[in-house]
């Protein structure tokens, strides 16, 4: 950085980016308020040590090997060649674009005078992991053993869900190649693969004690502290700005990169793949989706406040994928749309195969995602996928989208959360004992904390 | 052990005509070269984490089973500071 505009440029790129870092850390504090309020008093801090343990293991493991998986996988690998090193295997070399500089036996790895951006990049991905990750916590809560939830923390949030962002949100990803695969803000790479991980898991997991009747009738367990819930869903909202925003290139000369001719400049904000966008208009889309999705759902759940806050988080969630080109009433009208698909599947798989979704987490990201992608592939249909034309690349169509969807929320999603949970469960790991479950995950530190108070209290020195 | 001992060498050195305003010292951390050993010793340190802390809750859920306190019991033992 030796001249002043280019340092600027580059400084300002990195400033952009850890504000979108410090955003997005109110994602997870919503999560863990949401998941408590959500769990029964017995459980509370277990649900909280829970979530919050993802922290550290999905950061971890995302800088021993989910930011490498990230550069090296876009081409499949033998799906369709890189267009940097037009080779078909993992990108392995090659300057920028190749997994060198995910390394972490790199020196750019680290502090580094000569980089300024490699740390706050990982770093929003890295929130975006722990998302992945806390979206599936949410589900499991008052059954599922740390430590099994650890391991399954760490295989969507530093493994499969870095695949489908290799594959599917990259500007060389094959996916864009041969599907014209299009998902701006993540409705699939992450909501549509976490809900389908979630939901596998689950069906091995089986239901919480007493959910379901002998006949089968679901009951509800309803969230313990409202009040919770809906300050929990507020800071997921205000996070997601912070998500929006990293989801961008700030700026970005897309004259020389798209070779529009010599001495031709167009300094805009790109999206994940390179094609430009605007911060200006992908936040009016943001708000008119949360709009459709909150209306939808105070609507359709009859003005139930849980389903109401969820329901606004589903209508941003199934626009995203197209919110970098949407107008602004489509964003609402589709938000409204996955909000009321989302809300119906719930009970509707609720009640047809016993799963206990304890927080909606399948429905809100799951399906809603899923909905999002098939939308989009009809919207924007006949749409670049990418700006680097003359490379290869399939436009957006709907066969793309819904094959996209299903490798989202099934091959990257579903298969992978059930052959995990089914292997923890052959070990014996998965779910707590049945007697622990009944007294509460809590019960001995509330005992302990019990005879703390008494002796306390009845102490007069 | 330590990477540098003078920023004004540091931030300097290996600059030539050719190079004119190029950084090229960027490491600025301690022990530079070891990022392999740093490595290994963070694999260790995350996986015996795992097997340390799963006993750890596996002693606790036993314990607690053995006692099965029963569904309501908790109502009787919190604590009210």
């Amino acid at each position: 950085m030796t001249d002043e505009l280019g340092a600027l440029t580059v400084i300002f790129t990195e400033f952009y980016y850890w504000i979108t870092v410090v955003l997005m850390f109110l994602i997870h504090v919503g999560f863990c308020m949401y998941e408590v309020g959500a769990s029964r008093y017995k459980h509370h801090q277990h649900t909280l040590m829970k979530n919050t343990i993802l922290i550290p293991l999905v950061t971890v493991t995302w800088f021993f090997f989910g930011w490498w998986i990230y550069w090296a996988f876009p081409t499949g690998p033998y799906i369709a060649p890189s267009i940097m090193t037009e080779s078909a295997g993992l990108v392995l070399g090659g300057g920028f674009g190749a997994n060198e500089l995910a390394n972490p036996m790199s020196p750019i790895m680290a502090i580094g005078l000569n980089d300024h951006i490699n740390g706050v990049f990982w770093a929003a991905f890295l929130l975006f992991s722990w998302t992945a990750a806390s979206i599936v916590s949410g589900a499991l809560i008052e059954r599922i053993t740390t430590f099994a939830f650890g391991i399954l923390a760490i295989a969507i949030g530093s493994v499969f869900w870095t695949i489908d962002a290799s594959w599917g949100w990259h500007f060389d990803g094959w996916m864009l190649k041969l599907l014209g695969y299009h998902d701006a803000y993540a409705s699939g790479v992450i909501h549509a693969c976490a809900g389908g991980f979630a939901l596998g898991v689950l069906a091995v997991l089986g239901a919480r004690i007493g959910k379901f009747s002998s006949s089968g009738e679901p009951r509800n367990i309803g969230p313990r502290n409202p009040w919770l819930v809906c300050i929990g869903l507020f800071c997921i909202y205000t996070g997601f700005w912070g998500f929006y925003a990293a989801c961008n290139i700030p700026i970005f000369n897309l004259g020389p990169e798209y070779g529009l001719g010599d001495g031709v400049n167009f300094w805009t904000a790109t999206n994940i793949y390179v094609t430009p966008t605007t911060l200006s208009g992908i936040t009016m889309n943001f708000l008119m989706s949360l709009s459709g999705g909150l209306l939808a759902a105070y609507w359709i759940s009859k003005g139930d406040p849980f389903w109401t806050y969820s329901g606004g988080l589903a209508g941003i969630i199934t626009a995203s994928a197209g919110n970098d080109l949407y107008h602004p009433i489509q964003a609402m009208i589709i938000g409204g749309i996955g909000t009321i698909i989302a809300y119906k599947l719930h009970y509707w798989v609720e009640r047809k195969f016993k799963i206990d979704d304890a927080v909606g987490a399948v429905a809100v990201h799951g399906y809603a995602g899923v909905v999002g992608l098939i939308i989009c592939g009809f919207v924007l249909w006949g749409y670049p996928s990418s700006g680097y034309d003359g490379l290869g690349y399939a436009a957006i169509n709907p066969i793309g989208m819904i094959i996209g969807a299903f490798i989202m929320f099934v091959v990257l999603g579903f298969i992978p959360g059930y052959v995990i949970a089914k292997i923890l469960h052959g070990a014996g790991k998965l779910r707590i004992p049945r007697e622990v479950e009944l007294a509460g995950l809590d019960y001995n530190m509330m005992e302990a904390a019990s005879k703390d108070e008494k002796a306390v209290s009845s102490s007069n020195r | 052990m330590a990477t540098l001992t003078s920023w004004v060498e540091h931030l300097t050195t290996d600059v030539d005509s050719a190079t004119e305003g190029m950084q090229v010292a960027g490491e600025i951390y301690p022990m530079v070269g070891t990022e392999g050993w740093l490595l290994l010793i963070g694999v260790i340190v995350w996986l015996a984490w795992h097997v340390v802390t799963h006993n750890n809750e596996a002693e606790e859920l036993k314990k607690l089973a053995r006692k099965s306190p029963g569904p309501n019991a908790h109502k009787n033992i919190v604590a009210e500071w």
